[in-house]
Formats: C-alpha cells, sequence, structure tokens
C-alpha cells in the first residue's frame, strides 16, 4: 500500500512538472487501472421548471478501497456517440453516487448519460451508456402537498370562525398585559403633555411582522386621535413609510378628526441601522415622549432604543418576533408582546368580530399542532417505525 | 371604488402568487423572478416620498425655529453634498469627487456607525445590569440561565466549575431549543393569519383615510 | 498621533458619538444629524447607481418597454403630492402587500411550521440510551413537553386556568429559560464590537497599541 503512495506520489509529482515545458520527459508508467462504475441511470428532474435531468449511478467497486477521486459526468445525444461527442455536464466527489445536470438544452428530447471514474492515482475508466432520458417541466410540486393541504386547511378554520364571529358568537381573549397597558400608557402621555413615540420596526413591508406593527400603529393612532396627544412614528423602510402615514390618516378621519392630523408626525429618517437608532435615541432624549412603542423586526439596534428610552423614564411596549432581540426588550422594557402576541395585537385591541374570528382560528390550528405533536410521541413510543412515517409527510420541497 | 381597485389586487396578486408556490414551471418561475424585479422597482419610486419627508421636515424646522433648528443644516448638508458627490462623480473627468465621496463614506459615515455599534457593549452592561434586579421568579429564570451561558462561552467558566460549559450547551440545546420552537409555531401561526387577513381585505388600515 | 487628517475626523467623530453615554450635547447633535443627512444621501447613491442604472436606464437604451409597467406603477406614488388624485398611491402598496403576502403564507407553513414539527420529533437513536443528557429519551421527552407547553402559553382564546395555566407558566420558563440563554450568547459576541472600536482609536489615531 505504501509502495502504491509512493508511486502516486510521483506520478502527480511528474503530472505537475509535465505543466512547464521539459525537454527529455521520461515516458510515464501506466497507472494502474480502475474499474468503470456500474449501471448509471438517468431520468428526468422531478417538481421542476424542466431543462433537468438527475442522474445515479452504481459506484465503481474500487470506491470502497478508497482508490476513487471523484466521477465525471458526461452527456450526448446518442449512446453510441464518438467521445467528442460527449459533453462534460458535471463532477461530483467520491461518496457521492448522483448528479443533476441542469444545463439540458432542450425538454422532451433524448439523451444519454456516462460517468467517467477518476482514480486517486489517475487512472479513468467510462461506464456504460445510460437509459434515454427526457428533461420536462412540471405544473405542480408534488413535494409540496403537505404545505398546501396544511396552508387550505388554516385557511378553512380562519374562514369558518370569521363566518362564525360575524354570526354574532361571543369569541374571548385573554388578557395580554402588554396591549391592556396601552390606554393607560396614551392616557399618562396626554396628562403630561408629551408626544408618544411609535417605531414601526426596521424592516421592510415584505416582512409580516411590519404589517403586524402597522395594523397596531392604526389602534394606538386612534388613542392619540381621541386624546389629543401628539405621535412621532420614525421610519427606515421609504415603503414602510407611505403605508404608516396612509394608516394614521386613516386612524383619525375614523375617529372623525381628520384635521387634527399632522402630515409632520410620520416621517422618514433614514435606510441605515444605526443612523436610524441615533436619530431615534436624539427624538427620545429631546422630545421626551412619555410612551414608546417598537413594534415589528428589529435587530441589534432593539438594546440601543429600549435602554435609551428606559433611561428617559418612558413607559415602554415593545413587540417583536425577532427571538434574539426579545430578551432585551424584556429587560428594558414595562411590556412586551412575545412572538405570535404581536400579530394578535390587533385583534385585540380592535375587538373586531372579524380579527377576534381570525384569533381563534389561530388558537384552534396551536391545538391541532399540539396534537399532533402528541399523538406523533405516542405512536412513535409504541412503535419507532412510525416516526420514519411521520417525518416523511413532514418532509418539504 | 377607490378603495375596491387596492383591495381587488390584493385579493388576485394574493391567491395568484400563494399558488405559484406550488407550480415549478419554467413560466411561473420567470413571473416571479420578474415580480421581485418589478417590486424592487416599484419600491425605488417611494424613495422620492421619504426623501421628500425628510427634507420638508427639516425645512419645516428651520423656518418655524423649532429648538435646535440649526443643526437640520447639517442633515440637509450631509444629504446635498454626498448625493452630488456620489453622482456626479461617476462622470468622466470628475474622478475628484468620487475620491471626496469615497473619503466621506469610509471616515465619515463607516466610524460613526460603527461607534455607534460599539455604544451596544455599554448598553449590554446596563441591560445586564438590569437584568440581574430580576423582580419576578420569571426574570430570575432569564438571569440564571444568561449567568451559565456567559460563563461558558468564555474559559473562565471552566476554571470555575468544570461542568460549566456542559450545563451552558444544555441549556442552549434543550430548553432553549424547545421555546424557540413552541415560540415559532405561533409565529408561523401569526403571519399566516396576518397574511389572510390582508389578502382578504379584514385588515384594510393600509388604504388610509382619504379614498372613503 | 496620526497626521491624517480623515483619521482625525473619523476618531472625532467617533468619540462625538460615545459622547451621547455621559448625555445629550452640542457635540452628539451635529454627529447625530450628519449621519442621517450622509447616510440618506449614501443611499440616493446606491439607488441612483445601482437600481436607476440597472433597470430603467439600461432596459430603455435596449428599447426593452416592458420596464416602462413598473416605472409608470412605481411612479403611482408620487400622486401623493396630488391631493385629488392620492388615492392611486394605493394602487403600488397593494401590489406589494398582494404579492408578499400571498407568498409568505406556504412559505412560512414550511419553514416555521414542518421544520419545528419534524424537529421536535423524537429520533430513533434516543432509545438506545434513555438518560443521556444530550441524546437520550428523556431529553427528547423534555423538548417535546417544552414545545407543547410554550405552544399553549400563546393560546388566546381561553382563560388561563386550570391545566391550561400550569402548562402556559411551564411554557413561559422554557421561554425565559431560552431568553437568558441568547441574552447571555449576545453580551458575549457584542463586547467584541466594543473592543474593536476601542483598538482603531488606540491604533490608528493616537498609536498607543502598535
Amino acid at each position: 500500500m505504501r509502495s502504491i503512495t509512493v508511486i502516486g506520489l510521483i506520478l502527480l509529482g511528474s503530472a505537475a512538472a509535465l505543466t512547464q515545458p521539459m525537454p527529455a520527459a521520461p515516458a510515464d508508467p501506466a497507472p494502474p487501472p480502475v474499474q468503470p462504475p456500474g449501471l448509471v441511470t438517468a431520468m428526468d428532474t422531478p417538481n421542476d421548471a424542466g431543462n433537468s435531468i438527475s442522474v445515479d449511478w452504481r459506484p465503481s467497486p474500487d470506491e470502497a478501497q478508497g482508490l476513487v477521486e471523484g466521477y465525471v459526468v458526461y452527456r450526448s445525444e446518442s449512446a453510441e456517440a464518438p467521445e467528442s461527442l460527449w459533453t462534460r455536464v458535471g463532477y461530483v466527489p467520491y461518496g457521492l453516487n448522483q448528479s443533476r445536470d441542469q444545463s439540458v438544452p432542450e425538454n422532451g428530447m433524448d439523451f444519454f448519460y456516462r460517468v467517467r471514474v477518476v482514480s486517486r492515482l489517475g487512472a479513468s475508466a467510462v461506464s456504460q451508456a445510460s437509459n434515454p432520458a427526457r428533461s420536462s417541466e412540471q405544473w405542480y410540486n408534488s413535494m409540496r402537498t403537505n404545505a398546501l393541504i396544511a396552508s387550505l386547511l388554516f385557511v378553512a378554520i380562519v374562514v369558518y370562525f370569521i363566518t362564525m364571529a360575524q354570526k354574532g358568537q361571543h369569541l374571548f381573549v385573554r388578557r395580554i398585559a402588554g396591549l391592556s397597558a396601552v390606554e393607560e400608557a396614551v392616557g399618562r402621555a396626554t396628562e403630561m403633555g408629551r408626544p408618544i413615540l411609535f417605531v414601526p420596526g426596521l424592516s421592510s413591508i415584505s416582512d409580516v411582522a411590519t404589517i403586524a406593527a402597522l395594523n397596531i400603529l392604526g389602534q394606538v393612532a386612534k388613542k392619540t386621535a381621541e386624546y389629543d396627544t401628539p405621535l412621532l412614528v420614525p421610519n427606515r423602510d421609504p415603503v414602510v413609510y407611505t403605508v404608516a402615514q396612509e394608516v394614521v390618516k386613516e386612524a383619525y378621519s375614523e375617529i372623525g378628526r381628520p384635521d387634527a392630523y399632522n402630515h409632520d408626525s410620520v416621517f422618514y429618517l433614514t435606510d441605515s441601522q444605526m443612523g436610524f437608532a441615533s436619530g431615534v435615541d436624539g427624538i427620545m432624549t429631546r422630545e421626551r415622549p412619555a410612551t414608546n412603542f417598537f413594534m415589528g423586526m428589529f435587530w441589534a439596534e432593539s438594546l440601543i432604543l429600549a435602554e435609551t428610552g428606559a433611561a428617559t423614564g418612558a413607559i415602554q411596549i415593545a413587540g417583536t418576533d425577532a427571538i434574539h432581540q426579545l430578551p432585551f426588550f424584556i429587560t428594558a422594557c414595562d411590556y412586551t408582546l412575545i412572538g405570535e402576541e404581536l400579530y394578535a395585537a390587533s385583534a385585540y385591541l380592535a375587538r373586531d368580530p372579524k380579527l377576534l374570528g381570525t384569533l381563534k382560528g389561530q388558537d384552534w390550528s396551536k391545538a391541532l399542532i399540539v396534537l399532533l405533536l402528541v399523538a406523533g410521541l405516542a405512536l412513535s413510543l409504541i412503535n419507532p417505525g412510525v416516526r420514519g412515517f411521520i417525518l416523511n409527510i413532514l418532509t418539504v420541497g | 371604488m377607490r378603495r375596491q381597485i387596492p383591495l381587488m389586487l390584493v385579493l388576485v396578486l394574493g391567491i395568484f402568487f400563494f399558488i405559484q408556490f406550488f407550480v415549478p414551471s419554467r413560466l411561473s418561475t420567470n413571473i416571479y423572478q420578474v415580480s421581485l424585479q418589478w417590486l424592487i422597482l416599484i419600491s425605488a419610486f417611494a424613495i422620492v416620498l421619504a426623501i421628500g419627508s425628510l427634507v420638508n421636515h427639516h425645512l419645516l424646522k428651520i423656518k418655524r425655529r423649532r429648538e435646535h433648528w440649526p443643526y437640520s443644516y447639517a442633515t440637509l448638508a450631509g444629504l446635498v453634498v454626498m448625493s452630488l458627490l456620489g453622482i456626479l462623480g461617476r462622470f468622466p473627468g470628475l474622478g475628484l469627487l468620487d475620491e471626496i465621496y469615497y473619503r466621506l463614506y469610509l471616515f465619515v459615515q463607516a466610524p460613526m456607525d460603527a461607534a455607534m455599534f460599539a455604544i451596544l457593549a455599554f448598553y449590554m452592561a446596563s441591560a445586564s445590569y438590569r437584568a440581574f434586579r430580576a423582580r419576578s421568579k420569571e426574570a430570575l429564570l432569564l438571569l440564571v440561565s444568561g449567568f451559565f451561558i456567559m460563563l461558558g462561552v468564555i474559559p473562565l467558566g471552566a476554571l470555575i466549575w468544570d461542568r460549566i460549559p456542559d450545563i451552558a450547551e444544555w441549556i442552549m440545546m434543550v430548553p432553549n431549543m424547545a421555546a424557540k420552537r413552541g415560540i415559532l409555531f405561533g409565529v408561523g401561526l401569526g403571519i399566516t393569519a396576518t397574511s389572510l387577513k390582508i389578502i382578504l381585505g379584514i385588515e384594510r388600515s393600509w388604504l388610509g383615510g382619504g379614498g372613503k | 498621533m496620526s497626521t491624517d487628517i480623515w483619521v482625525w475626523i473619523a476618531a472625532l467623530l467617533s468619540l462625538a458619538i460615545f459622547s451621547y453615554l455621559y448625555k445629550d450635547n452640542p457635540v452628539f447633535r451635529f454627529a447625530e444629524h450628519l449621519f442621517t443627512g450622509l447616510s440618506v444621501g449614501y443611499m440616493i447613491v446606491l439607488m441612483w447607481n445601482n437600481y436607476a442604472y440597472q433597470y430603467i436606464v439600461i432596459p430603455i437604451s435596449q428599447q426593452r418597454w416592458i420596464t416602462l409597467i413598473p416605472m409608470a406603477l412605481g411612479m403611482l406614488y408620487l400622486f401623493r403630492f396630488v391631493p385629488k388624485l392620492q388615492h392611486l398611491m394605493l394602487i403600488p402598496i397593494a401590489i406589494t402587500l398582494g404579492i408578499w403576502n400571498g407568498w409568505s403564507i406556504p412559505v412560512v407553513i414550511e419553514a416555521d411550521l414542518f421544520k419545528q414539527m419534524q424537529g421536535t420529533m423524537v429520533n430513533t437513536t434516543m432509545f438506545q440510551n434513555p438518560w443521556d443528557p444530550h441524546n437520550g429519551l428523556v431529553v427528547g421527552l423534555l423538548v417535546v413537553v417544552g414545545v407543547v407547553c410554550t405552544v399553549l402559553y400563546f393560546y388566546f382564546s381561553r382563560e388561563h386556568r386550570g391545566p391550561l395555566k400550569v402548562a402556559s407558566s411551564v411554557g413561559i420558563w422554557f421561554v425565559m429559560i431560552g431568553f437568558g440563554a441568547s441574552f447571555g450568547y449576545t453580551v458575549m459576541a457584542r463586547m467584541s464590537l466594543l473592543i474593536g472600536r476601542i483598538q482603531f482609536l488606540f491604533t490608528e489615531w493616537i498609536h498607543l497599541i502598535k
């Protein structure tokens, strides 16, 4: 074995030397031969946009001896094509016996594949050609059937409870401390004659947490409109800024005080994360808002905002689903909405039957998840084999 | 009518892109790609409004001589100088402007950014102090687990007691993981429900007051 | 001491930002306002050089007129300045909301629900050494209990009494231990940022550290 390695090193050395022009290179002794890969199978890659064929093969018997470096995959239009008509389409290191050709030139046309094994010593051997395979595009991703069923089930549950709520069925919501405090917080600001600061997160509108924050902003703005308390809404994202403005305007006109709406209360600060944090810090120390709301998506700046706010003595209500920022809000804010509580907030504050119906739907889905987890656990304990089956159902593509 | 069109658009596009997720075909993926590009372009125009808001905010401040109004000149000057240098610097023969723009970024903007980030560490100290005054049973749990993790990731922890790194890892992998998953289930349902409310037009505060 | 004026500017602005830790002062106020202006200017340049050029100038110069559609839709935002046609700006907002929300439903169901459920399942190796503190069956069961109780903490439409109260209390214990872990971890990571800035001041500016 050691002698083979030595020969290999010499060969590698001479191969490297060959790249330099050398007047009289000694003739290479041929490396020990390697056995070609076994049966090569090609098939259309499932659930894709086409122009892709998946190839797999039985490894070369020499792989078990650790002699194989990797495999080169070739494609051709004919199984008997001469060497020059086989196009190289991929390389995989040993251990992996499959490859995906993403560059198939045409859908619906037969292609053949061959796999060349390359040994560590530089020898190679090519397999027989595969079966013919045609790539095609699919109109339905069957790997996502589980997500489709779950989505439709969720929609059905939510729509059912919305209908029930509209029919006048009473829906109970448990107390959420941070939200019960909203009224009090706005009242306090009014008494002190100070503004209320509302930061709708630092993310864009593509983040649903931002939308949840804007829904809460709508409810808070209704209260500030009622009490005639000044409202400050600094923004980081331009689109969020435009939506926030509409939301506040809507709140003021719904309360019947569109004249009290101040255009300058919702404003754009900057796109820079830390620039935004320093700007809001400045607002907190100079305008001294009595209440700070931090709702939506936050990153590292959460701590700067919450600590500054706490130092100014404001009542602080935060809400986010950013798990890593929650601990900082919890330590520095008076109330913190954790995860889903952020999404439940607008229903809680608005008490609108349709929104409460949605909340009820969420709860039923939660109960369903708990039931599935417990049932899955029980079944796996009774028969560990069931676990594989359950995991299979949950696999997403 | 003013509200109906946006509501219809949200409904139709919402359903379309829900379905798109399940359709891998070329047409479907192309539509998705193009939509993402278009969205970037559409949103870029909102920047005009955003800049308008910022400039207006500071001009008003200066005009009405509100408290601290002179500082607004710094914002306006920074905005005008930076954007002009960056845009004009691209034109041939104006390379010097680009050089100044680059230096303004590197030696003025970036250091302030970094300094603000560094301030985080100071706030960490005050946040830790706050956490250490645990006012409730729950806050005490947060404190104890935080304490073990902090000790667990530095060599000192192992010197105090060689099991501390193990405990820290166990906390990360077991209770922390369980809590994270539990929260994510709720968040997942919350996001889905919020999206659904927007698509179905149940949550429509974004329509603003003007369109009634 | 450095003789480069730019290094001096950088150092003094860093100190201006740090001065806020003492209290709000004119120097910080100046730095903060300048920071806002510069960063918005920088954003304008990025948008102009990258997006406007790539998505507007190039396509139009290549006569790909289709790009006029998103441009026209984007321009509807500008009707914000036309009082009578303000509602037209709701159209680009509606398009943005429709696309993101439609897409997010199945994506989130896959990522937040299915993947988390998969992760919560006990695995077969757990049976071999049930008391293993990292990968034993007991720990596996503990994770399931933690997940279930945390989920139940978020149950909104029922008063938390009786068994639900017990479960949700256990849930909030798990949540707090988890937050403590995340808190501790982040605190240690952030310390290195501060060390980096101090290093700059002492090496580049006053050459105290070589």
